[in-house]
């Protein structure tokens, strides 16, 4: 009774000074100083002050909390370092490692268990309600997030209580049944009724779970079969590394599209006769061009990069020496060679079916319909609220992800398979700002690693009205009904390397 | 049992055999030593090495995710190009975690585990001279060796090592022009893992023949240690598994390198234009990947709770709780584990009746690992705890593998995980459950062996502090990750200051890095206490944990054969500790007793006082701890 009662003081102290420390610390000292020392000291490492990317967070008591919280962290973790230290007299060990045993290891770590035991789950509470309040759980913004987000509260109340009781026990066991000199453990190898019953819990708890997970899983996947009526749709297109929207022009048609047709002018590949056409010439003058640089390849285009890395070894310019060398390299051992070699295949073998298309006559038909000149095609997606909508996914190169946090929607963008996922937006962007703040808006973050911009590939989703829907689609592009109208400025590498090569050619 | 008799007396014979030609050069011992014990030992060190590697890896990265706008201007000391101004390039980034994953998964905890305490205890823990190849045990380890090589050296290439994640999914993986990482790098990736499955293989061949074919007299299954059943079983999953991966391997060769399409199609690339390949299926792949991925996390962890279960009840000095539900309970998973792999797959656009299949079965996983969780609680219950280093971080294990193995629930799911599904939800859950309980498993077991090693002891003292402290770096890291995935935070992002909506996690993030240096920093007291035990450890007793199992039988200096004379017969289980009928608490299994049952079963004699003559009923144990709280009897 004594020992513990005096424990206990101590603990209780030790946490007074930690948490006087810390919302002192946290009210005086920017800590930026203790960051890698170069760092440029601008911003603090746990911070009261403001944020760049948060200025509505700034000096709101639970920003100063959290700091708190950090600095309670920081704190305990440095000062769990010397108690131990301390308890166990590291002095003598780093003086000289001996197996003896100076102080009672049993007790040390004993206590230590009750120790973190409590702070544990102090700290796993704090942490259920200072970051719960940022989890997307009960404010979902679609009709099947509402299914979800119960799914998920029961599953969450579920595991948390059988978290806490199985750490409680595990921790308080450890504490409870720590070494005593003259002391025998108890023999008791099994309980086959103990067994069945914690057999028997998981697995009635599990199938409750799994059953309602199921009905869950089918009202969302088979959304679109089992709706009867009309279903808004649109192609959500990705590629390294961006969206864009499709949406059916004034005829309600989605037109048809093919990876082969993708061209500068023609970024979705969109089955557009003109387009397509424009895309055979060029490269077919790709080609011709190729099998000129072949041709010269060991003779004027080795001299010239030879004349090349001359000037740059005139001026000493190192970097470009290197990669005029490894250019030299290239074609000296026919890597270049074999490039162009595959290059003008590829070409080939891509006329050579595009052609397949056009030349039969069924197939020609069912694919250049007018339906694609008329496609609206967006840098972002709108839909309306309370109508059920299909995001119909194509990719262009790469898998991606659509994810869509706030309506509890995510599904892969996978080449050459179709995806989809259909769902009903529930709240308006309007509504969602009001419920967080005017900066809000809903976005689709790409979640599947796609390269080198995979963190920086987001479109913007507005949820709005029917009629706002419309009304922004008239604003939007339709880039094949007015062939005068822009040619995106992205995407347009292989139109680049087009006009580089002919440039070549040009010049030679 | 005749099959067990004979074989001994066969290798009994061979043992002796070998007592003749003793002349062992530098090379044969040390290097090309076909001893299981030095095997062990060189899997041991690699894998420290590897794994050192792998964790500094995620501590750079990691300062990356803190501090985004900032430049540290170490990191272009130590990576030069691929840091310029201090500012890890993006690339790199994704190779960094790509290589942290693949060295983790892989190269620690799978051939670092298994292949230490698989070589080193199942030829001491079941009674054979060796293994049953001694052989291809060498070159087992040596192609791993071979392995990790071929993977450093990718950090020598110009474009960069593999960066497509762990998981290396085409088409981003299969075109040198989709990524720089994607070009010699994940060649070099593939190979090291092509010599790596045939490492895997090589081990898991022996590990199996030895202990169905090699147990010593008296040692029937049932009478097994549970590291043995967790080896065994997780050499089956291997055995079973790997093939896939090296098929799936073989054909990602062929994809990149010979113009097939097998997960290649209809593709279109920047700077290259329309691909010819056609008809393939990227998600061909991720069934491939994940019939080995979902086994293989398995085969990380089963080792681990083989070598908790026997930590657990030497230093809780009890019977583990249930033997035979254990070993039920790991066969279960293992067989369950070749059937759940699509749960990696819920949202790839796979028929959703093959999710809700999937889901079913995962779920099903679940209560095989809540007996076991259970059955560890029972066994700590009333026991007589010795707060070893290696106890501290088998109960670990039991913390983490709970808070891992819940979240599982969630992403089993296919509901809840259309949204979970790589978030940071993701990177908490396998962290956890994965990640740390398997490398606390690891360091229990290096803990607790680490005397029949070396036959030296470690110090206790910086033992525990690095417990403590791992074991707090590791929740303060992984715990707050749950939330942000929750928030809708995706995981394998280089930076989020890019995008205001993360702004709130920032702090958060500066809390994780500051918590993983802090935890990467604390395996400095491991390192120093592991190799300075090495040469000048206090000498070892023979059985230093008053242990049951046979390797403590063996004399302290390794030999070839391991035992001198006879190898000892075993008269009982593994796990009879305190019995009431022996004056010690432990009674070890090649002990011949004068004719004690194998199991005691004579009438409870309540050993703690203060449940005098209670019976033990299920509700005894979940009760007394609250009763003891309350009540305080024994402080
Ligand atoms: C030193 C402690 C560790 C820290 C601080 C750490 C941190 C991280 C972080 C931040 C990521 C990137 C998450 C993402 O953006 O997707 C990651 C990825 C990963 N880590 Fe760790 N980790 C640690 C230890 C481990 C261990 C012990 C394992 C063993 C299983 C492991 C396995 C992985 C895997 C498989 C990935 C995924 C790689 C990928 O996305 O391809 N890590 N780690
Ligand atoms: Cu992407
Ligand atoms: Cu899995």
């Amino acid at each position: 009774m004594n020992t513990f009662f005096k424990n206990t003081l101590k603990i209780a102290l030790a946490l007074v000074i930690v948490f006087t420390a810390a919302s002192f610390m946290s009210d005086v000292i920017d800590i930026s100083g203790l960051s890698v020392e170069h760092l440029k000291a601008d911003k603090p490492m746990f911070g009261t002050a403001e944020y760049a990317y948060d200025p509505g967070q700034a000096d709101t008591p639970e920003k100063t909390l959290a700091s708190k919280v950090n600095w309670t962290i920081l704190i305990f973790v440095i000062l769990m370092v010397l108690v131990l230290a301390n308890a166990m007299d590291i002095s003598k060990y780093t003086a000289k490692i001996t197996g003896r045993e100076t102080v009672n290891q049993t007790n040390v770590n004993k206590w230590m268990m009750l120790i973190f035991l409590i702070l544990g789950f102090i700290g796993v509470i704090w942490e259920y309600i200072y970051h719960g309040k940022f989890i997307l759980m009960n404010n979902s913004s679609s009709e099947h997030g509402v299914d979800y987000d119960s799914m998920f509260s029961i599953t969450l109340i579920l595991t948390s209580i059988v978290f806490f009781m199985t750490q409680f026990l595990l921790f308080m066991f450890s504490f409870m049944y720590a070494h005593k000199e003259g002391k025998k453990a108890l023999y008791y190898a099994h309980n086959n009724r103990l067994e069945l019953l914690w057999t028997f819990i998981p697995a009635v708890v599990l199938t409750i779970l799994v059953l309602r997970g199921h009905q869950t899983w089918k009202s969302v996947v088979y959304a679109e079969e089992n709706h009867k009526g009309k279903i808004n749709s649109v192609e959500v297109f990705a590629y390294q590394f961006g969206w864009k929207a499709r949406y059916a022009g004034e005829d309600g048609i989605m037109g048809m599209s093919d990876y082969k047709f993708i061209s500068g002018t023609n970024e979705l590949g969109l089955a557009v006769k003109s387009e397509v056409d424009m895309l055979l010439e060029e490269l077919k003058l790709q080609i011709i061009a190729d099998e000129e640089t072949v041709k010269n390849l060991n003779t004027t285009i080795l001299d010239g990069l030879m004349a090349d890395f001359a000037a740059a070894d005139g001026v000493k310019n190192y970097k470009s020496m290197e990669s005029i060398q490894k250019k030299i390299d290239a074609v000296k051992n026919g890597d270049r060679l074999s490039d162009l070699k595959e290059s003008i295949e590829r070409k080939k073998k891509q006329i050579e079916r595009i052609l397949a298309i056009q030349n039969d006559e069924k197939i020609f038909a069912s694919t250049f319909t007018p339906a694609a000149i008329d496609d609206i095609i967006a840098q972002e997606i709108h839909i309306a609220k309370d109508s059920l909508v299909t995001f119909n996914f194509r990719s262009k190169d790469i898998i991606h992800s659509a994810w869509l946090p706030h309506f509890r929607a995510q599904m892969n963008v996978v080449p050459g398979m179709p995806t989809k996922f259909t769902f009903r937006p529930t709240k308006s962007t309007a509504e969602a700002k009001a419920e967080n703040d005017e900066e809000f808006d809903y976005y689709l973050y790409c979640n599947k690693i796609c390269g080198v911009s995979h963190y920086n590939m987001k479109i913007k989703v507005v949820v709005e009205s029917q009629a706002e829907v419309d009304a922004w689609l008239k604003t939007q592009s339709s880039p094949f009904m007015k062939k005068t109208e822009v040619v995106p400025a992205i995407m347009n590498d292989s139109l680049q390397m087009t006009n580089d090569t002919l440039k070549r050619v040009a010049l030679r | 049992m005749s099959t067990a008799t004979i074989d001994s007396h066969k290798v009994d014979h061979h043992g002796d055999a070998h007592g003749h030609h003793h002349k062992e050069t530098f090379i044969t011992k040390y290097i090309f030593s076909t001893d299981h014990k030095m095997i062990s030992k060189q899997y041991l060190i690699t894998g420290i090495i590897m794994g050192c590697l792998g964790m500094f890896m995620s501590m750079l990265f990691r300062l990356q995710l803190a501090w985004p706008d900032e430049s540290v201007p170490f990191l272009e000391t130590l990576l030069g190009k691929w840091a310029q101004g201090g500012k890890i390039d993006p690339n790199y980034y994704m190779a960094l975690v790509t290589i942290h994953g693949t060295i983790m998964v892989f190269y620690v905890l799978t051939a670092g585990l298994s292949g230490t305490f698989s070589n080193l205890l199942i030829p001491l823990q079941v009674g054979a001279r060796d293994m049953a190849s001694p052989f291809m045990n060498m070159l087992s380890y040596w192609f791993f060796f071979l392995s990790s090589v071929v993977l450093l050296s990718s950090f020598a290439v110009e474009t960069g090592p593999a960066s497509s994640g762990w998981t290396v999914y085409p088409p981003l993986s299969a075109l040198s022009k989709a990524m720089p990482g994607s070009g010699a790098g994940t060649t070099l990736w593939l190979v090291a893992i092509i010599l790596f499955i045939v490492s895997a293989l090589l081990g898991g061949i022996n590990y199996i023949t030895t202990v169905l074919n090699m147990r010593t007299k008296g040692m029937s299954m049932n009478r097994l240690p549970l590291t043995i059943w967790a080896f065994f079983l997780t050499a089956v999953l291997g055995l079973l598994s790997f093939p896939v991966l090296l098929g799936a391997g073989l054909l990602l060769i062929f994809d990149r390198s010979f113009g097939t399409s097998f997960y290649l199609s209809d593709i279109h690339l920047n700077g290259v234009g329309a691909l010819t390949n056609s008809g393939g299926s990227p998600v061909l792949y991720q069934h491939l990947f994940w019939f080995l991925g979902h086994p293989e996390v398995y085969i990380i962890l089963m080792p681990a709770l083989g070598i908790s279960s026997e930590v657990i009840s030497t230093n809780a000095r009890k019977p583990i709780f249930g033997y035979t539900a254990m070993i039920i309970s790991l066969i279960g998973i293992s067989f369950l584990s070749f059937i759940v792999w699509g749960h990696h797959m819920f949202i790839t656009g796979m028929n959703p009746f093959l999710g809700t299949m999937f889901m079913y079965v995962t779920l099903i996983i679940a209560v095989p690992s809540a007996v076991k969780t259970f059955n560890y609680l029972a066994t700590l219950w009333k026991g007589n705890i010795r707060f070893t280093p290696a106890m501290l971080f088998a109960i670990g294990l039991v913390s983490f593998f709970i808070s891992g193995g819940l979240t599982g629930i969630y992403l089993g799911n296919a509901a809840l995980d259309i949204q979970l599904h790589d978030s940071y939800f993701v990177v908490a859950h396998f962290h956890l459950v994965m990640g740390s309980a398997a490398i606390f498993g690891m360091f229990a077991g290096i803990y607790h062996w680490f005397p029949k090693m070396f036959g030296r002891m470690m110090n206790k003292t910086l033992g525990s502090m690095h417990f403590w402290l791992t074991f707090i770096s590791a929740y303060l890291v992984f715990f707050p990750m749950h939330f942000m995935g929750l928030a809708g935070v995706p995981r394998r992002y280089y930076q989020f200051s890019l995008i205001p909506e993360f702004g709130i996690w920032m702090d958060v993030n500066v809390l994780i890095t500051v918590s993983a240096w802090l935890g990467g920093l604390a395996q400095i007291l491991f390192l120093y206490n592991f190799f300075y035990s090495i040469f000048k450890g206090p000498i070892a007793s023979t059985n230093p944990w008053e242990s049951n199992t046979l390797e403590w039988s063996t004399k302290l200096k390794h030999i070839h054969g391991n035992w001198e004379g006879d190898i000892p017969t075993v008269y009982r289980g593994p796990h009879e500790y305190s019995r009431p009928d022996r004056e010690l608490d432990y009674f070890p299994q090649y002990e011949k007793g004068n004719g004690e049952p194998e199991h005691y079963h004579g009438p409870v004699t309540a050993v703690d006082n203060s449940y005098e003559g209670k019976k033990e009923k299920a509700s005894t144990v979940f009760f007394s701890s609250f009763a003891y709280l309350f009540s305080m009897k024994r402080a």
